[in-house]
């Protein structure tokens, strides 16, 4: 099959023509172009048949403009001499309906670092659609394999991208780059007498070979067998332990209370800790712009900025925020790089890269020892319940009940619940199995031994 | 566990511009729908969109940015028997288009003769959705102002409230579909909403309250909705949880208001019966049709021609038209949602449930705009009815699991009822159950069907506009999780 590629692909021609957009601009005002490229392929299986085989190629210009404090924004998917000089002349103008702030502005340039964040894969183009169909008919088959009581799964689905990337603004910032991905994830149901339940498996990497569909198949699997015939426990205050899984979902919110927006804007349970301990002392928690191979590296942020490892919270105590231009500037403090933006449709705005918490030297199966009684989490269901605004943290959750460090039945129809501060500083243990997960962004977690949350059942 | 997710307030800055014209006649149409025949397809559909959007957002009584966007792109599906191969462009070029159907039909050879295009003939709809004061009568400023205001009125409220943000968004969206069938459709859909997060503080408590309003219309919203009422209403569901005491947790009864509280029958039974799940046997609903589903209180329904509401339209996004459906009549389940792609795959016709976010996604069956239909009894009476309970004012985020039908919800606003009055506001409430075991336990249904503000944003990997609404309701037992043991 020959794959769909009708785009000039070189860096260098992106960053060129950012940066002749630029020159074309008449505002006399700072003006920022970013222009994002991307060639993307999913493949969903069902039945040991392709479902959906879908190809794209896509190309999207945004332009911010700056005046006296005002922003404004301008995107399009139109490239053609029209559609950017529509782009660049309503921009000014738009900025003229937003409020000034006398913080707003672009960063200067700084000087790119040159260390390899190995986030592009030189054989990418080599994978063949066949090959990406069969990785997606294996994840579905080991899915299937893992367990006699699967009788079925659910989009078995394989996708990647390749992403240009070129930025360009009036301070003199011009940069590029390009990275690849590719990512499985599946679905897996479970069914006996004692009812149904499902099961997911997923992973990431910068390389679509050095995907495993068997891990992701049988992840699905196992994790559905094992949650099968869950019942609830009596209501109590106890143990919980997060699976990887669980705990990146916990941290994708804790990221988002640690970041200087949310501070500032007073919507962050973590507001005026700063400087003081907030979690056990064993809780380290890291953002790293810059990890080889993550999901969110990159050489430099939405704005243009040099991303780097930010130690937010060290030893328990909170060191720093994460920042971009605008609210470091309000602060009187430098960007941490963590200006980030989903697509040339967005604004960029304050968020984690590579989000995480620090792993330890513990086995999970030691740390599993230890647990006299209670709850092993493997998968949850946030229903909004996670406030980093409030602190308060509730999810519905399933996974094992553990007796002296042996699991003895699947829990089901629970929900857990507890305050983000409390969680924090009630962490005992901390496993060696960080795992990052593809929420919104990479956000990392390894095992967690928390104490004294509600689990709610019957 | 499919993240499903419906969010009242999930503040996307959206997409769009004044309407470009987009060139496309059926004769190109035809050309590109037999490029993407030319490999023994069995039908191929091209798919183009036009979107035009404007968003600004308020915080810290400050209109941060303006955002105006243009999206247009074309995407060409080629069915080779249950497989879709898709390719999508947003270069709207003739020779891209060809491009996107050659990679469409590249992705099967079977060397048959080539299905023939039948004569595009545009479909007509009876459906309008009018809007009468289009989004350019008021320039952006007027916009900025209108978020001035709402600011205003919800930090006037009370001073314990910290901090208000708020957004405008207004969108135009055209599409038109083609298929080798002889289908081409148009619609234009025309959206506008304001959301709105208050947060109060009342020492080291932070309490948030979220709200939003809109339609399918134009800027007549805000002479049908008080802009400032509305702002008012958010930070005084913000304040009045702040001395919210945590919730109980355990089994109680619970009473859940009308109108947005839908969104828990949209998640955890509605998504249930959308075909894909159905087709694949992984829904507590497969092979049930004809049976007893939920108590004969209950009747939900499916409408996309509702006027006025998000999740309305006259053509899907397979260039089906829209219809009501009824999903479920007096606990019996009489119908799925089916779009082209499932009902192709089992026999059946499509109810006109195929959406997708944008031209780089397929379609897929969604729900459009679903609510219980209004029951009988008084909604006072069913809350003197209740000795002890939880009334569920207000429901944040929640999610389901369409094999089980387990859902969880927050509940963001909610009350202790005693003795059959509402009392304490409580906070940290969580509602715990199974979809289809509360369809068939509710116990009462009020007669006071409301859909929702008009607010409402459904996920299942692509994001589209939705309604949801219902009746006042009675739920004899749920597991409310709280902190309180």
């Amino acid at each position: 099959m020959t794959p769909y590629r009708p785009m000039p692909r070189s860096e260098q021609a992106n960053l060129d023509l950012a940066r002749d957009i630029l020159s074309r601009s008449k505002a006399h005002a700072q003006v920022e172009v970013t222009l994002i490229q991307s060639e993307t392929t999913m493949v969903r299986v069902n039945g040991g048949e392709v479902e959906q085989l879908s190809q794209a190629v896509s190309r999207g210009l945004g332009v911010r403009v700056i005046e006296g404090g005002r922003m404004g924004y301008t995107y399009t998917s139109d490239l053609s001499r029209e559609g950017i000089a529509e782009a660049l002349s309503g921009a000014p103008a738009l900025a003229q309906s937003a409020d000034p702030d006398p913080h707003r502005s672009l960063p200067e340039a700084e000087p790119p670092m040159s260390d390899d964040l190995d986030i592009l894969d030189a054989g990418f183009d080599a994978v063949s659609i066949e090959e990406k169909i069969a990785l997606s008919k294996e994840m579905e088959r080991a899915a299937l394999a893992a367990d006699p009581r699967i009788v079925a799964t659910l989009r078995a689905t394989y996708s990647d991208a390749r992403t240009s990337v070129a930025l360009a603004n009036s301070q003199g910032f011009a940069g590029a780059y390009q990275r690849t991905s590719a990512a499985g994830w599946i679905q897996a149901i479970a069914r006996d007498q004692s009812g149904q339940s499902m099961g997911i498996g997923l992973d990431f990497s910068v390389s679509p070979r050095e995907l495993d569909p068997r891990k992701i198949g049988e992840e699905a699997g196992r994790r559905a067998a094992d949650i099968l015939g869950g019942q609830p426990v009596p209501t109590q205050k106890g143990t919980v332990v997060l699976h990887p899984v669980a705990g990146a979902e916990l941290l994708l919110f804790l990221a988002q209370a640690v970041t200087a927006e949310a501070l500032q804007k007073g919507r962050s349970f973590l507001i005026d800790r700063e400087g003081e301990p907030v979690a056990s002392a064993i809780v380290g928690l890291a953002d790293d712009g810059r990890r080889r191979g993550g999901l969110a590296s990159a050489p430099f942020d939405g704005e243009g900025t040099p991303t780097r490892l930010t130690r937010v919270v060290h030893r328990g105590v909170f060191q720093r925020p994460l920042h971009d231009h605008y609210t470091a500037r309000k602060e009187g403090t430098r960007s941490t790089g963590n200006a980030a933006r989903e697509s040339h449709r967005n604004l960029p705005s304050v968020a984690p890269s590579n989000f995480y918490l620090e792993p330890s030297e513990l086995p999970v199966e030691r740390l599993l020892e230890d647990v006299a009684r209670g709850l092993y989490v493997l998968q949850t269901m946030n229903v909004g319940g996670i406030n980093p605004a409030t602190g308060d943290y509730s999810v519905g959750a399933s996974g094992l009940w553990i007796e002296n460090g042996h699991p003895v039945r699947p829990v089901s129809g629970v929900t857990i619940a507890g305050h983000l501060s409390d969680i924090l500083r009630n962490i005992v243990a901390v496993g060696s199995d960080l795992r990052f997960v593809p929420f919104f962004g990479a956000i990392g977690s390894p095992t967690l031994h928390i104490e004294g949350l509600t689990i709610a059942g019957l | 566990m499919i993240v499903i997710r419906l969010n009242a307030c999930y503040n996307r800055p959206p997409t769009q511009h004044p309407s470009v014209r987009m060139m496309i006649d059926p004769h190109t149409a035809q050309r590109v729908l037999e490029a993407a025949l030319a490999n023994g397809a069995d039908l191929a559909e091209l798919y183009l969109e036009d979107r035009a959007s404007l968003n600004l957002s308020l915080e810290d009584s400050r209109v941060e940015g303006a955002v105006r966007g243009a999206d247009r792109g074309a995407g060409v599906r080629a069915f080779y028997g249950n497989t879709a191969a898709y390719a999508y462009t947003d270069d709207l070029e003739l020779e891209s288009l060809l491009r996107a159907a050659r990679a469409a039909a590249a992705a099967a050879n079977r060397g048959h003769r080539q299905q023939p295009v039948l004569d595009l003939t545009r479909s007509p709809s009876a459906l309008d959705f009018p809007v009468e004061k289009p989004f350019e009568v008021w320039p952006e400023r007027e916009k900025s102002a209108l978020l001035h205001r709402i600011d205003a009125a919800a930090r006037g409220y009370d001073p314990r409230i910290v901090q208000v943000s708020a957004s405008y968004t207004e969108y135009s969206h055209r599409v038109w579909v083609f298929n080798s069938e002889g289908r081409w459709a148009e619609d234009e859909r025309n959206i506008v909403e304001v959301s709105i997060n208050v947060t109060a503080r009342a020492n080291s408590i932070l309490q948030q309250a979220r709200a939003g309003f809109g339609g399918q219309m134009g800027l007549e919203l805000f002479e049908r909705r008080d802009a400032q009422a509305e702002a008012r209403e958010v930070a005084e569901s913000a304040v009045k949880m702040l001395n919210a005491r945590p919730a109980p947790a355990g089994e109680m009864m619970v009473v859940m208001r009308n109108g947005w509280g839908g969104v828990l029958f949209h998640e955890a039974c509605g998504h249930a019966l959308e075909a894909d799940f159905i087709n694949r046997g992984t829904s507590i609903f497969a092979g049930r049709l004809g049976q007893v589903v939920a108590s004969p209180l209950i009747t939900l329904l499916d409408d996309a021609t509702v006027p006025a509401r998000r999740g309305s339209y006259r053509f899907d996004d397979d260039g089906t038209p829209a219809q009501q459906t009824v999903l479920i009549e007096r606990g019996r389940l009489t119908e799925y949602m089916w779009d082209l792609a499932e009902a192709r795959r089992a026999g059946r016709r499509s109810t006109g449930n195929g959406r997708r976010e944008s031209y780089r996604y397929l379609p897929i069956p969604r729900m459009t705009n679903t609510f219980i239909a209004a029951g009988e009894s008084d909604p006072q009476e069913i809350m003197r009815s209740v000795d002890k309970g939880l009334y569920v004012a207000r429901l944040g985020g929640g999610q389901a699991n369409v094999v089980k039908g387990d859902f969880v919800f927050s509940v963001t606003e909610g009350y202790l009822i005693e003795e059959g009055v509402i009392t304490a506001p409580v906070r940290g409430a969580t509602l715990i159950g199974n979809g289809p075991k509360v369809l068939a336990e509710i116990d009462m249904v009020g007669s006071d069907l409301e859909l929702d503000r008009g607010q409402g944003r459904c996920g299942k990997g692509q994001w589209v506009p939705v309604s949801v609404g219902q009746p006042t309701l009675r739920v004899p037992r749920l597991t409310v999780g709280g902190t309180a043991a």
